[in-house]
């Protein structure tokens, strides 16, 4: 007995042992740490060389932690046990719940005194983040926006130029019904959107003039226009895809990776959906990579639906920001930090990645990406960053390019803090209505019940 | 002779505590040997436990200190519906799954059990016990597509049914959400209650079959009369342990829940998250925590009692 | 069947048709839980266009490695396994050893205690990590282990669940070897590691194996303990892939060839021990299986 628990004593000894050998090192002034998510290299010798590339180019000495998984739940447990970070990155609805709880320092003053800050990013992405007037994070990257993708070859295969789509909601109709009408395969449905997330229907809602997520009307009072009478028509709308077999009934079920691979070339399932910007061109990258032509493949993007006075409404993704505890040490460096992925040369640390590893750069100035640079598909934290006039030196992926043309009408939604609350409830309703379970009157009247209850708007 | 009149009350009380001195004297090297199993479970489990137990009654400010707020974040909890509604999804398909994983799990262990070739049952064991190594996030999507408008499960009703079939979206549909939690949550989870079942058939005396066999019991009859009542002590073991885990369920809803079916799944633990860790409500979230705690001990502990489960040895 | 005219069947078996039955059952059985490995074997092999078709796909369009290639040379899965494969090991040695000792106690006929020891046990296994999710961190911090490998073995040394299953197996051994053994002077270790261990190795094969799988397929502690990339295991790089949170917006994801193959890669090890098990189990049982 005792010889076995003096082994294991000793075993843990030698644990302890090896473990203080790998300690963390001290922290020094000038430091900055940071705690991210995605943003960083892509693994460890390359965050490595990531962070040493931000000291440099900013004169700190930068640590940037990145917790492998459970980032809500990692960040939630330092932030608790009093751990001090000079920059966490956050998303919009963390960003309301932690400024709600007094967590957050408050940027305001000396964002505006950065020219940096001020004149590299956009007034209007500054005013998003506003809570009572004070603005309590940067940006790590900028917000693309969410649009129809479609694919040309199968609707010219159904006798469809995309670019002469009736910006209806029956002229979209009619393109479906011609895409069923070419393609009578059960496994085939024109149309896929992801209805159980509540992703995005701004292209359509757009047709009744709507904003999706919660608004403000003119009393102060919050309410959720999709859940108003006035969306009605769209929900018929999709009541009638439904029915006419022209939407995929997976999309109650279907996660946005179901609904990606069916619009992949491998599959072809379905020819129009709904998607953020940048997947038209990752649809296209992804074919052209394993030898798909442009004349057998290629996913190209309209802006949805009109809106009654003949514009388009789309949705841009709420922000992911950086955000400086109360608690930091070096708010200096922090804001240092903002500033440089506000520049041309952050945004290239934060699309290509690192000089020399990711890319190189030719004597007469142009850049190739190394064989690591092209797997990690110029993604290290932004694919397009914040700063108003980035350039990307190597060039955006087919699809990407005219998708972002559209980039103007995009807007965010309000920032709340139980935006998963509002998603569940919209979906649910909507569901029920486009499955015929219920009305459309009477299923939206229970929508606008349920969000009351439960405390997403007040009416 | 006054001292000598012995109230026998107290006699029997003295005895009994130098009963249990010379007991505890006897066992002294086996308490000795239980230190650090204690030590352990008072620093990783009881400490953390406790000062989660505390937190549930603050309100805590994350960088900005706590109040005590009383019985508030119980309150709270307690008074919503949602709370109470994931409360009896949570006891609902938590015992589903445990029942049919029992049963699935012993026939399969009773089966193996019958199969004479090494190779061919260790095939079969292998196989079943596969879905338990894999986690919620691969088995999960897994089961969305087979249960998928375009999944096999639609594909065998088609062949079934003919042309005029209209497919199916399983998961979206609400009275068959939690059969199928219950269904998936089993298929996972029993090769595992079979292995652990198996493991005690196997250390069945081979001779109390041979001898049953000569007394004219078939194999059939050994099963019931020979083999359950063998591993009956496992049972309640395995019992026991689906008991303490059977309100701990969350990637499995996590993963495979959808808005449409939500309130009808929708368990504590998966609420704790996006009520609390989510949108950083700690107060409510240990609260929540804790009333989970408090079910569990209190189901357990009903069991325990139930199937005698400290008679054995 | 009732009593056999040739007296004792030569063979102790199931009759025809309740065989029939539970091969069906069986088979049925295998196929409804293999379908899912087998998909992910296919997929992993598949090429990256190719991975991505939607639905269960049983069978190969396009054969290819890219996917194990991608793992290894991109996602660098070879550091994470090693580390796993170290604390995995390490740590359910250890705690088999201790459970082992415990479920000893725990046996012990009219032990003072008992009882309470026993509901000691068993409330660990209740505690929702919610409950602790916070304060375990900070006893981390406290305690020198956030990325440590010793941190990586501490958490979770000694689980309840182990130490009931021990005490099931020691339970089905006589308790009198245990008695006169202790009449002939031998110590409680000689008794402990002399007879029960020895005896009860089907058991400690079972229990060393379900520990093993739990702790190699671990999140939150090494997720809570870790931010130096250099010691992530298996799982949380695998979790990480699978649930990519590459941003709102929308991004490259990790294409479906090299989840997959990251997934067989995180179960291969598992299955392997399964097997090997299994064999120490069979071979095990008939040494000392005495059931009263």
């Amino acid at each position: 007995m005792k010889k076995l628990l003096s082994m294991i004593l000793v075993l843990m000894l030698a644990m302890g042992a090896f473990a203080a050998m790998a300690a963390a090192e001290e922290a020094e002034a000038g430091t900055v740490r940071m705690l991210a998510a995605v943003t960083g290299g892509k693994d460890e010798e390359e965050n490595i060389l990531w962070a040493e590339a931000l000291s440099e180019a900013t004169g700190l000495n930068v640590i940037v932690e990145k917790p492998a998984s459970d980032y809500d739940n990692i960040l939630m447990q330092k932030l608790s046990a009093g751990e001090s970070y000079d920059l966490i990155y956050i998303n919009a609805s963390q960003y309301l719940n932690l400024v709600q709880q007094g967590a957050l320092t408050d940027l305001t003053d000396y964002i505006a005194a950065s020219e940096i800050l001020s004149n590299n990013v956009p007034a209007s992405e500054w005013e998003d983040l506003k809570v009572d007037g004070r603005i309590y994070a940067g940006f790590n990257k900028r917000e693309l926006h969410i649009l129809v993708g479609l694919n040309r070859v199968m609707l010219e295969a159904a006798g469809i130029d995309y670019t002469q789509i009736e910006p209806t909601l029956d002229g979209y109709y009619e393109v479906f019904k011609a895409l069923r009408e070419a393609n009578p395969s059960k496994d085939f449905y024109p149309f896929n959107t992801i209805l159980s997330q509540n992703w995005d229907l701004q292209p359509w809602m757009a047709s009744v003039g709507l904003k999706g997520g919660v608004v403000v009307d003119e009393d102060g009072q919050t309410y959720v226009p999709y859940a108003t009478d006035a969306a009605a028509p769209v929900w018929e709308w999709l009541k009638k895809l439904y029915d006419e077999e022209l939407l995929d009934p997976a999309s109650f079920v279907d996660a946005t990776k179901d609904m990606r691979n069916k619009m992949g070339a491998a599959s072809k399932q379905t020819a129009v959906d709904v998607d953020w910007a940048a997947w038209a061109g990752l649809h296209n990258a992804n074919a052209a990579a394993d030898g798909v032509s442009v004349d057998e493949y290629d996913i190209v993007t309209l802006p949805g639906c009109q809106t009654p006075d003949g514009s388009y409404s789309l949705h841009k993704g709420s922000a992911s920001l950086f955000a400086v505890p109360v608690n930091a040490t070096n708010v200096e460096g922090a804001v240092k930090v903002l500033e440089y992925f506000a520049t041309q040369e952050g945004g290239l640390l934060l699309t290509l990645g690192v000089e020399g590893n990711d890319y190189t750069v030719s004597d007469d100035g142009a850049y190739t990406l190394t064989e690591i640079g092209a797997s990690h598909a110029m993604d290290h934290g932004a694919p397009v960053p914040i700063y108003t006039d980035f350039v990307n030196p190597i060039g955006l992926n087919r699809g990407l390019d005219t998708a972002l043309q559209y980039l103007d009408y995009a807007s965010i939604e309000k920032i709340i803090p139980n935006e998963g609350t509002y998603k569940e409830i919209v979906g649910k309703w909507g569901i029920s209505i486009v499955k015929g379970e219920v009305d459309v009157t009477s299923g939206l009247e229970s929508m606008r019940n349920e969000l009351v209850t439960m405390g997403v708007c007040d009416k | 002779m006054a001292e000598k009149t012995l109230n026998p009350q107290k006699i029997r009380e003295e005895n009994k505590g130098k009963k249990l001195m010379m007991k505890l004297k006897r066992y002294r090297f086996i308490y000795l040997m239980l230190i650090p199993v204690v030590v352990y479970f008072l620093v990783f489990s009881y400490y953390p436990m406790l000062l989660g137990v505390v937190n549930s009654f603050r309100e805590i400010r994350l960088l900005g200190g706590a109040a005590f707020v009383g019985w508030k974040n119980y309150q709270t909890i307690l008074s919503s519906p949602v709370y109470s509604q994931a409360f009896v999804n949570t006891l609902i398909v938590g015992a589903g799954t445990f029942v049919l994983q029992f049963a699935w799990g012993l026939l399969l262990a009773l089966c193996l059990n019958e199969i004479r070739r090494k190779a061919t049952r260790s095939f079969f064991q292998t196989i079943t016990y596969i879905p338990y190594l894999l986690s919620w996030a691969v088995v999960g999507s897994i089961w969305i597509t087979l249960l998928s408008p375009s999944g096999l499960i639609n594909g065998l009703l088609q062949v079934i049914q003919g042309e005029s079939f209209r497919k199916v979206v399983f998961m979206s549909e609400r009275s068959y959400a939690r059969g199928i939690m219950i269904f998936t949550g089993a298929w996972k989870g029993a090769g595992y209650f079979a292995a652990l079942f198996l493991a005690a058939i196997i250390s069945i005396n081979p001779t109390l079959y041979e001898a049953a066999s000569i007394d004219g019991a078939s194999r059939f009859q050994q099963m019931f009369c020979i083999t359950i009542p063998a591993v009956v002590p496992t049972i309640k073991v395995v019992t026991m342990l689906g008991v303490m885990g059977m309100l701990r369920n969350f990637d499995q809803i996590f993963v495979m829940a959808n808005s449409n079916i939500m309130d009808k799944v929708r368990n504590l633990l998966y609420l704790i998250y996006n009520e609390g860790i989510v949108q950083f409500k700690i107060g409510p979230a240990s609260a929540a925590a804790c009333v989970v705690l408090l079910a569990t001990m209190v189901i357990s502990f009903t069991v325990r009692k139930l199937i005698k489960y400290d008679q054995i040895g | 069947m009732k009593k056999n005219a040739v007296g004792v069947r030569h063979r102790n078996e199931l009759n025809p048709a309740q065989k029939v039955v539970m091969w069906l059952f069986l088979l049925v059985v295998a196929v409804l839980m293999a379908l899912p490995m087998w998909n992910v074997i296919v997929v992993s092999t598949s090429s990256t266009l190719e991975s991505s078709r939607s639905g269960v796909v049983l069978w190969w369009h396009e054969f290819s490695i890219e996917g194990f290639k991608y793992v290894f040379e991109v996602s660098k899965l070879a550091k994470p396994f090693l580390n796993s494969l170290f604390v995995t090991t390490v740590g359910t040695v250890i705690q088999v050893l201790l459970s082992s000792i415990a479920g000893y106690v725990l046996i012990q006929r009219d032990l003072p205690f008992k009882g309470f020891i026993t509901s000691f046990v068993m409330l660990t296994m209740m505690i929702p990590g919610d409950l602790t999710m916070i304060s375990i961190y900070q006893l981390n911090r406290d305690l020198g282990l956030l990325n440590t490998y010793t941190g990586l073995i501490l958490n979770g040394l000694i689980s309840g669940f182990s130490i009931l299953l021990m005490r099931n197996y020691f339970e089905s051994i006589s308790f009198t070897l245990a008695e006169s053994a202790r009449i002939d002077g031998a110590s409680e270790m000689r008794i402990f590691a002399g007879i029960f261990l020895p005896i009860s190795l089907p058991g400690l094969a079972t229990v060393f194996f379900m520990e093993y799988v739990a702790r190699w397929n671990s999140i939150t502690i090494p997720a809570a303990i870790l931010t130096n990339e250099a010691m992530y295991t298996l799982p949380l790089k695998l979790k990480a892939m699978i649930l990519s949170t590459n941003s709102t917006s929308g991004t490259a994801q990790i294409p479906d060839n090299a989840i997959m193959a990251a997934i067989i890669i995180t179960a291969a090890p598992l299955l392997l021990i399964y097997v090997f098990a299994q064999k120490f189990l069979l071979s095990g049982l008939n040494l000392g299986a005495t059931k009263e």
